[in-house]
């Protein structure tokens, strides 16, 4: 007894700098601007408050003051819930998770009518400082985190060995952020908008080699809400939204790195989750029109591309800087501009795929539209793909 | 199999983010100290398992014993950090790498010498032990490597 299950609604501030310095006189308060991200997504929808009877929640980070952030928002927006009220968390997967909870609760008929939402404000907290909390999460407090290793240090090993193994250039992964930086520019919620040459990208100060600044994520604050709805509460509403027609999830029970050598840059999880999402959908990868993926660094992009098929293995960097992955080719990829330049408030940043996908899905993509895209695939991970949430949606009228 | 102890440097100062020890890992460290490098071996299902742990993480046996590994390998991937956390900010840009024992195990540990390249994936590296003053790590050298 499972019902099919739609986005209705879905917004969110524009990533950038937002949280204010501690101590400060007059801060920015995370449940007010998640707040506001509520109300725009739910008058979005045309839903009743009423009708709402779940809310799943990206647990915020840790520097926020709010404690049981969840609980706290029910109160604040008074939303009694006969569904669930709760915080999920999986790293770079948190809004993946939240999303996918919500669905389950219409899915399951406790819900009518479903949020996924959440804030993460960071970036008053210096690189540094953060990293020193963060390598705590990328790896293993006894065996790696010792040795320095930072989230996106293993994603530069992926390029390593890509290029190793592949022939694949610098010039050819950097495009990428060329790449992203031009659908950016067209996405009014995202942090960085001015395009870039690929020789002012190959010219950043080193990061993790071999990237520099403009190929890893930037720091970013963001907020956002995803309203879900049975496809009957869609339907009534009479506007258009996004039908969830396949789902796949796999961790492979490793933490950065499988102690049993592998094929470390197969992303296999990403390859067993797009072929269970797939096969619920009963549909190929050529028949995706549009992919937001979850991908921190341009190596991301390429290695997960290749994984879920939208790229041929071994030639998802040389697809990208031939544009096929670009607004107008073959398959665009990350149309919001990704992580790299749409931003990267890292426990919520899957809901703003989410959003991009809904609005490809409703015709409300403005500049960065795909003419006549029909089936849009959103997919997120945690650590170094070792985990992959992957969703195929359709557009409904 | 009779292996040779790994080389020993010595460091100056302490370990800028000492590593989380049990009861039960602490062996590995002592090992480590005395140049071995220790992982678990399952008599059951006769696999290694690194980072060493009280069972099996194939079969879930908990009979599980010391065995000392040889301590060589190839280099898997590498990289050099140069935005580093703040506790390793020191010692940045400094190199890491994923490393694939001769026993079959990834592990991934600091990298001595230059910069890697591309072209150094694949090579053989051995590790060794850095004596800090508060207690052991280990890293993978290229055998051209100081």
């Amino acid at each position: 007894m499972s019902r099919t299950v739609t986005i209705v609604g879905a917004a969110g501030i524009p990533c950038g700098r937002v949280q204010t310095a501690p101590g400060l006189d007059l801060q920015v308060l995370e449940h007010e601007v998640l707040a506001g991200c509520v109300l725009d997504a739910v008058a979005q929808a045309g839903i009743d408050k009423a009708s709402i009877d779940a809310m799943v929640f990206c647990h915020p980070r840790p520097y926020t003051q709010q404690l049981y952030f969840g609980t706290f928002m029910a109160n604040y927006l008074r939303l009694p819930s006969n569904g669930v009220v709760m915080e999920v968390v999986g790293n770079g997967m948190t809004g993946g998770l939240a999303f996918d909870q919500a669905a389950q609760m219409v899915a399951s008929g406790r819900a009518e009518v479903a949020l996924a939402l959440g804030v993460n404000f960071e970036t008053a907290i210096g690189s540094a400082e953060h990293m020193n909390r963060s390598m705590r999460a990328t790896g293993d407090v006894a065996f790696h985190t010792p040795f320095g290793f930072t989230p996106i240090s293993w994603y530069a090993m992926d390029a390593m060995r890509y290029m190793h193994e592949t022939g694949a250039t610098r010039a050819e992964i950097a495009s990428v952020a060329v790449k992203n930086r031009r659908h950016a520019a067209l996405n009014p919620l995202a942090q960085y908008r001015e395009p870039v040459t690929l020789d002012e990208v190959l010219a950043q100060r080193p990061i993790v080699e071999p990237f520099g600044l403009f190929e890893v994520p930037p720091r970013s604050d963001g907020a956002a809400c995803i309203v879900l709805a049975s496809e009957a509460a869609a339907r009534a509403l009479g506007r258009p939204h996004a039908r969830l027609i396949g789902r796949g999830f796999h961790h492979e029970g490793s933490h950065q790195i499988s102690e049993v050598p592998s094929d470390m840059i197969a992303f296999n999880a990403a390859v067993r989750a797009g072929a269970q999402a797939y096969q619920a959908a009963g549909l190929q990868p050529a028949d995706v029109d549009v992919a937001e993926l979850y991908a921190p660094c341009t190596i991301v992009e390429v290695l997960v591309s290749e994984a879920l098929g939208l790229t041929p293995r071994g030639r998802g960097a040389a697809e990208a800087a031939a544009g096929e992955t670009s607004l107008g080719g073959r398959i665009p990829i990350c149309t919001s501009g990704g992580l790299i330049a749409r931003g990267h408030p890292p426990f919520i940043t899957p809901l703003y795929s989410y959003i991009e996908v809904f609005e490809q899905l409703t015709r409300g993509a403005g500049e960065r539209q795909v003419p006549g895209a029909n089936i849009a695939m959103a997919a997120c991970e945690l650590g170094n793909y070792n985990a992959a949430l992957v969703h195929l949606l359709e557009a409904a009228a | 199999m009779n292996i040779n102890p790994m080389p020993r440097l010595v460091m100056t100062g302490t370990r800028p983010f000492p590593p989380a020890q049990s009861a039960f890992t602490q062996r590995f460290w002592q090992g480590l100290d005395e140049g071995q490098f220790l992982a678990t071996h399952c008599p059951h299902c006769d696999r290694l398992a690194f980072p060493p742990k009280p069972f099996c993480p194939h079969c879930w046996q908990r009979s599980v014993q010391w065995r000392a590994i040889e301590p060589r390998g190839v280099l898997y991937s590498a990289t050099t950090i140069h935005a580093a956390p703040k506790v390793f900010g020191a010692e940045a840009p400094y190199q890491v790498a994923i490393v694939d024992l001769r026993a079959s195990l990834r592990i991934a540990t600091r990298l001595l010498g230059n910069t890697p390249t591309a072209q150094a994936l694949d090579h053989e590296v051995e590790l060794v032990v850095l004596a800090y003053e508060d207690g052991p790590l280990f890293a993978a050298r290229l055998p051209d490597s100081p």
